[in-house]
């Protein structure tokens, strides 16, 4: 029995590890500054722990602009234009869209089964659903 | 578990590993053609969804479903159809990879996807009647 406690103390401990730790998305808000009218804002969000120890870069447009941290959110405004997002954990994963001026785009996050370790991904979701699952995330931009 | 156990999960582990490890996870891939987007011409008119439509047919088995009351709008035309994009609903199509994706309408069947990015066609196996209204 004893071991199974600590089996399950260690297991939830490994999964939270990853998590993120910063202010939630609705504390968070006021202290986002609108954008500029001139250029878009991406969101990246990852609402899932699953796979929570798995922390790869994201990259747009071949410039790191954070990590996919479970939990965790944060945003960059960039020039209207074509994007790529790339993720790689044991492959790479690619997610190319089109940022228009004024726009808000969001990518959520999720990890699926590889065969060492799992494959992190994103998703163009649409604006209502991105609102919607990055209430409970956490910044993990920097101010 | 006994010596020949063990060296049997081994062997079976090796073995699925040298087998794997020749492939890759993103041999799925969307199969589009290249294609050269040209202005919407004056004929074309927006259209509203008057029901939901499952997408059916595309690369990967991907299915998604256009929603009721959506409403799509002319951005070009290719010799497939004309391009409509909606700032209502985000669609895209996926394999291992995944691209950002508008309609290709001709008269009133959606026969495949213009991939913004990388100016490309992506067509449907099967075309799909849309129950649209201008």
């Amino acid at each position: 029995m004893r071991y199974i406690r600590v089996f399950a103390i260690l297991l939830v401990s490994v999964s939270l590890i990853g998590c993120a730790s910063g202010m939630k998305y609705g504390e968070f808000q006021t202290k986002i500054t609108s954008s500029n009218p001139d250029t878009g804002r991406i969101f990246f969000y990852r609402p899932s722990a699953l796979g929570a120890a798995l922390r790869p870069d994201i990259v747009l447009n071949n410039e790191k602009v954070g990590e996919a941290i479970s939990h965790g959110f944060f945003y960059v405004d960039r020039q209207p234009g074509e994007y790529q997002v790339v993720t790689s954990t044991e492959v790479e994963r690619k997610l190319s869209f089109i940022l228009d001026r004024g726009q808000t785009r969001y990518i959520r996050f999720s990890t699926s089964f590889g065969f060492f370790v799992g494959h992190v991904y994103g998703e163009l979701v649409d604006p209502d659903v991105g609102m919607k699952e990055i209430q409970d995330c956490k910044y993990t931009g920097t101010f | 578990m006994s010596k020949k156990a063990i060296i049997f999960v081994c062997f079976m582990l090796f073995g699925h590993a040298f087998f794997i490890s020749g492939c890759a996870f993103d041999l799925a891939h969307v199969k589009y053609q290249p294609a050269r987007i040209e202005a919407a011409k004056n004929d074309s008119a927006a259209f509203k969804l008057l029901a939901d439509t499952p997408i059916q047919g595309a690369p990967c088995g991907y299915s998604r479903t256009l929603r009721k009351n959506t409403r799509w709008e002319p951005v070009g035309t290719l010799p497939e159809g004309i391009v409509y994009r909606s700032r209502e609903q985000t669609l895209t199509i996926e394999c291992s990879n995944v691209f950002e994706a508008y309609l290709v309408v001709d008269g009133i069947h959606l026969v495949g996807f213009y991939l913004p990015v990388e100016k490309g066609f992506s067509a449907l196996k099967k075309t799909i009647q849309l129950p649209i209204s201008d």
